[in-house]
């Protein structure tokens, strides 16, 4: 009983320390990129990396996730003759959710890993330490770009995954199963919402900014070396995972309210 | 001049140093040296503002840098330069971005910042290498990008980390070399740490021994040559034999 109450002390204390180690990184990162000078070479760069790097790979899970949600649907409406609803059910899934969540999660994957890689290499190789002497803010050089530019890329990428997922329900639809394109559009749009685009862009901003300071922190603090670096990358991914389909849940509650 | 005053700082259950006392005067070339894990790069940490102690002060030029903020603490860290054991550069950039970063986060231009990373580099001993990326280069050149970066922007203070570590003993005397010729043309103060005995009798104006994280012994090189201490005695000799323990091997 001693041993499991000590070991749940641990855990709570080693959580809680983390959390605010992160919520310390988050709120020093604000202040940064408030203050100048700006880091607006920095980002642009990140946006690049983060965001345009990211296109194809999103486009890809995109097309595939709005085929098989058409798929799915127009095979199951149709056992109670409800078929000609297969675009409403595409359009609000991918805006609403599956846009969002997995462009958040296809980011965490590529670019997130990379951040928490690159930084971590850049800590047990004395690189920030370096920057430190150079009389440079790590912080600001580093983490602040990543931040601004994940939440201003991952709405940017959702945009791209709605429309692209929307237009792979529309393949299978029409071209698959012969429905008439102007249906499939009109059920698309008539029951579609501005508040269902702009809910789900605004998780995305919010996923930006969780991917951009787990993944930076991770490798920010990394210890031990190149194993320090992997287990850093690994756990800044599993993390921002985590982050993004646990919060997912609550900024869905919270937004339909 | 730095002075370092009962200087204190553990990892965790771990007590690195001890209260550390050492004094570094202007034009000085002191040499720490001491065993792994004795608390050389802790020490140097400190002197940087890298670290900040659990107790004692680290005095440059008057002001403690211990309870400086950020901003007032980077303003002191111009006045240093500090090569790293791995010469920590930065592998994104080529090897003059390297150079001339310091001089153009600092708001010179960019093809006056070229024109001073290019002397610099000369200055060390290379030329032609500014579109170079840093892993192009072999252990050596990386010492001397490293120290070209960390004299660019004409700092008062070179603070070097084990720089023999990890090159050549041919190598290791031409960096030798280039530090003495840093002190002598730049007129640094210059603190090194190091476990290379050849390197410190070298280039030393005084040296200071760091065993279990206090300053055991300080003298000048043929002072510390002759000494009677036998902690000392046993760390400049390189012998597994005397009053220092290495633990898991008895001697």
């Amino acid at each position: 009983m001693k041993r499991f109450l000590e070991l749940l002390g641990s855990t709570i204390i080693r959580f809680t320390t983390g959390m605010g180690s992160v919520l310390l990184l988050f709120a020093e990162s604000l202040k940064e990129m408030l203050l100048p000078p700006y880091e607006v070479k920095n980002t642009f760069k990140q946006v690049l990396e983060i965001g345009v790097k990211s296109v194809p790979v999103v486009i890809i899970t995109a097309v595939f996730t709005g085929m098989v949600l058409a798929l799915q649907t127009f095979t199951g409406f149709k056992r109670f003759g409800a078929e000609a609803l297969v675009g409403t059910v595409v359009s609000l899934s991918m805006t609403r959710e599956m846009g969002p969540v997995l462009t958040g999660l296809v980011v965490a994957g590529r670019a997130g890993a990379a951040m928490a890689a690159e930084l971590g290499t850049m800590r047990v190789t004395e690189q920030i330490d370096a920057l430190e002497t150079l009389a440079t803010n790590p912080v600001k050089y580093l983490i602040v770009p990543r931040f601004v530019s994940s939440i201003i890329i991952l709405p940017s990428l959702t945009v791209i995954a709605d429309m692209i997922g929307i237009l792979g329900g529309y393949a299978i639809a029409v071209w698959l199963y012969g429905m008439s394109s102007a249906l499939y559009w009109h059920r698309a749009w008539n029951y579609l919402e501005l508040n269902d685009i702009f809910g789900g862009l605004a998780k995305a901003a919010f996923f930006g900014a969780a991917i951009a300071i787990v993944c930076c922190h991770r490798g920010f603090y990394t210890e031990g070396g190149a194993e320090g670096v992997g287990k850093a990358t690994t756990g800044a991914v599993v993390i921002s995972f985590m982050t993004i389909l646990i919060s997912d849940y609550f900024l869905t509650a919270w937004l339909l309210t | 001049m730095i002075e370092i005053r009962g200087l204190y700082k553990s990892f965790g259950d771990h007590q690195v140093l001890r209260g550390v006392d050492l004094r570094v005067e202007d034009g000085q070339s002191m040499v720490v040296i001491g065993g792994s894990g004795s608390g050389k790069s802790v020490l140097m940490k400190h002197i940087i503002g890298l670290l900040r102690p659990d107790r004692g002060s680290v005095l440059v030029d008057g002001i403690d840098i211990t309870g400086l903020d950020a901003k007032h603490l980077y303003e002191v860290r111009k006045k240093f330069g500090m090569l790293f054991q791995g010469a920590a550069l930065f592998d994104s950039m080529t090897v003059g971005e390297n150079v001339s970063f310091a001089l153009l986060r600092s708001g010179m231009k960019a093809a006056e910042a070229r024109q001073v990373a290019v002397e610099k580099l000369r200055l060390v001993g290379l030329t032609g290498v500014e579109d170079l990326m840093p892993s192009e280069l072999s252990g050596g050149m990386r010492k001397r990008v490293g120290l070209a970066r960390a004299i660019a922007h004409q700092p008062q203070i070179l603070l070097y980390d084990e720089p023999t570590t990890g090159i050549d003993p041919i190598m290791a005397d031409a960096i030798n070399d280039l530090i003495i010729k840093m002190r002598e043309e730049l007129l640094v103060t210059s603190v090194a740490i190091t476990h290379d005995m050849h390197s410190a009798y070298k280039i030393a104006d005084r040296i200071a021994f760091l065993y279990e994280g206090r300053i055991v012994e300080t003298g000048a090189p043929e002072e510390i040559k002759n000494t009677q201490n036998p902690f000392t005695r046993q760390f400049i000799t390189g012998s597994a034999q005397g009053p220092i323990k290495i633990e898991g091997i008895s001697a």
